[in-house]
């Protein structure tokens, strides 16, 4: 199987609101960041994968199965780690590891075997027999991701798995996402707000907006600027007008007046000062920048809004 | 070496596939029901009528006990024996107690603390939640119905050394006990699941309870119709019981027989509430 995920003009709807817009894609292997502004669609194309929401039209499969007709046979081999708070209260946290490794159709004894196994893993060995109210929120992370793991997925669905967590719990629990998707044979989808988590995680880069995939690439194209220039210039004159002829591109100011101009690949950077000769505006300084996620994030969004 | 130093590792096992996928949700609820608070003095004060009953069975085996026997008149025939059992007042607002006790709070705390999410994401479907959360209920119910009820034929054999119980009896005293648990605990599995707030589906449950019996009486002395006991839940039970195990003799009893019917409607209408509610439910 080439691709896990493979989707074709899906559609799913809130009323009138389409929140997953004709999305046709298609995952392979690796760990995957799926970025995008607030209410892009990520968390509802998440649930459209896991079975949770019928889309109203198109077709997908996941791991080889239907994800409309053979929702149950999908929800075996996959994990899935929800941003909410959706522990069980009254339970502790090997007891409910085990029984979720249960309801995936472990057996007894390997539900309760795996599940001390997992909580050591995710660093929760001290904690596996307190009520998993008592948890703080960075424990609580770890332990959706023990129940997340428990049964062995093959693809690991993470929702904003750092949310909520310290800097070195945030730390940790990247490390325990790259030694997973590295060590054994599980793909894993990150969907987060924090770029710098996505970009020291992921292989490949999925950035949605208004429901839909503006780009997907790999995150070493996407660093190395394979789509996208940004230069830094200092301007003196008309910058208005300057602005005005750009506005088709991300335009930022940082707090040394130098601008950094998103430009598509396609665009030559030199035809700034032609811009810029148009414009009566003086170009003090030229300088191509190192491309970051954000970056990345910012141009695809962009170009997106601007079409 | 502790895994956290070995690094991830794949599970060797292989997941079972099972028509049965709700049975983990029925064994964990067994367990956090038993586990909860007054749990024993619970299932203990349910118990008391079984135990009347046996001392009665035993009581009416001895034939050196007949004076005593003849106090007990709900004995006197199976029919009857069973009827009295089921029907009690005692035991109807036990089972009442224990639908508030095991179900308020199975789908109530779910949709709470959104752990709904959770099942959602394991192989199973909406229903097999349903009939998880269900069972639980109908296991306790059934626990001081049914169970009491083969215990009382069983010793009623041992005691008397003969099988003279009547098949149409014996039929009755299975199918009474279900169809009033199911009926049970569906009220109370639709109550749960028709709020997040555990206490308001405790209060419902009984609130639904007490109205039903005092609104039907209300009724009966204003319109002096014996038909408005049909809003009673403890009138139904107790009508269809005499339907059921044949107990005022004589000819078709006509109001009994409606009881049993709304008895079902109402279970059949509950249930489809659960149904609809939690296809209704985000994840």
């Amino acid at each position: 199987m080439k691709n896990i995920i493979e989707l074709k003009n899906i559609v799913f709807s809130y009323g009138d609101l389409k929140a997953v817009d004709n999305v046709t894609l298609e995952v392979g292997k690796g760990i995957y960041g799926l970025l995008g502004p607030n209410g892009a669609g990520k968390t509802t194309l998440m649930k459209v994968i896991l079975g949770f929401l019928t889309p109203s039209s198109g077709m997908g499969t996941v791991l080889g199965h239907d994800i409309a007709n053979s929702h149950l046979e999908v929800k075996k081999k996959i994990g899935y780690m929800p941003e909410t708070d959706c522990l069980i209260p009254g339970m502790d946290a090997v007891t409910l590891t085990a029984y979720l490794g249960e309801l995936s159709g472990m057996p007894r004894q390997e539900a309760m075997k795996r599940a001390h196994e997992v909580l050591y893993y995710v660093g929760l060995e001290e904690s596996r027999y307190r009520k998993v109210e008592t948890y703080s929120s960075g424990m609580k992370q770890r332990m959706k991701l023990a129940a997340a793991l428990v049964h062995d997925p093959e693809l690991l669905f993470l929702d904003e798995p750092t949310s909520g967590m310290d800097p070195q719990a945030r730390k940790e629990m990247l490390e325990l996402i790259n030694d997973i998707g590295t060590k054994g044979t599980m793909n894993i989808i990150i969907s987060s707000h924090i770029l710098a988590d996505v970009e020291s995680t992921c292989g490949y880069v999925l950035i949605m907006n208004r429901g839909k995939i503006v780009s997907q690439q790999e995150m070493a194209s996407a660093l190395h600027g394979e789509t996208v220039n940004i230069i830094e210039l200092k301007l003196k004159g008309d910058i208005a007008a300057f602005k005005e002829k750009l506005s088709g591109f991300h335009m930022e100011q940082d707090e040394k007046g130098v601008y950094r101009v998103h430009l598509p690949k396609d665009y030559s950077p030199q035809s700034l000062f032609k811009t810029a000769y148009e414009t009566k505006v003086q170009i003090r300084h030229f300088r191509k920048s190192k491309v970051t996620l954000e970056d990345a994030f910012v141009t695809a969004i962009g170009e997106a809004n601007a079409h | 070496m502790p895994i956290r130093e070995k690094g991830y590792y794949n599970w060797d096992g292989e997941l079972k596939t099972s028509r049965f996928n709700w049975l983990p949700i029925f064994m964990n609820g067994i367990k956090t029901v038993y586990k909860k608070r007054f749990s024993k003095f619970v299932f203990a004060v349910s118990g008391i009528p079984f135990l009347i009953f046996m001392v009665a069975i035993y009581v009416s085996s001895k034939p050196e006990l007949k004076m005593l026997s003849r106090l007990v008149r709900e004995i006197q025939t199976d029919a009857l024996l069973f009827n009295a059992y089921y029907t009690n007042g005692f035991l109807v607002f036990m089972m009442m107690v224990i639908s508030v006790f095991a179900g308020a709070e199975l789908i109530a705390g779910d949709l709470k603390y959104k752990s709904f999410t959770l099942y959602l994401s394991r192989p199973l479907s909406r229903m097999d939640y349903i009939t998880g959360k269900f069972s639980i209920v109908l296991f306790y119910l059934l626990d001081f119905t049914l169970v009491p009820g083969i215990l009382m034929i069983l010793f009623k054999i041992i005691f008397t050394g003969s099988v003279s119980i009547s098949p149409r009896v014996l039929l009755a005293a299975f199918g009474f006990p279900i169809l009033v648990s199911f009926f049970l605990a569906s009220l109370g599995i639709m109550i749960s699941s028709l709020t997040t707030n555990l206490k308001m589906a405790k209060i419902m449950i009984f609130v639904i309870y007490l109205l039903s019996n005092a609104v039907a009486h209300m009724f009966r002395e204003i319109f002096r119709s014996r038909s408005f006991l049909h809003f009673s839940i403890d009138e139904n039970i107790s009508q269809f019981g005499s339907f059921i195990f044949n107990t005022r003799g004589g000819g078709f009893y006509t109001e009994g027989f409606i009881a049993g019917i709304i008895l079902l409607a109402l279970t059949l209408i509950f249930l489809t509430i659960v149904m609809v509610r939690i296809k209704r439910v985000e994840v």
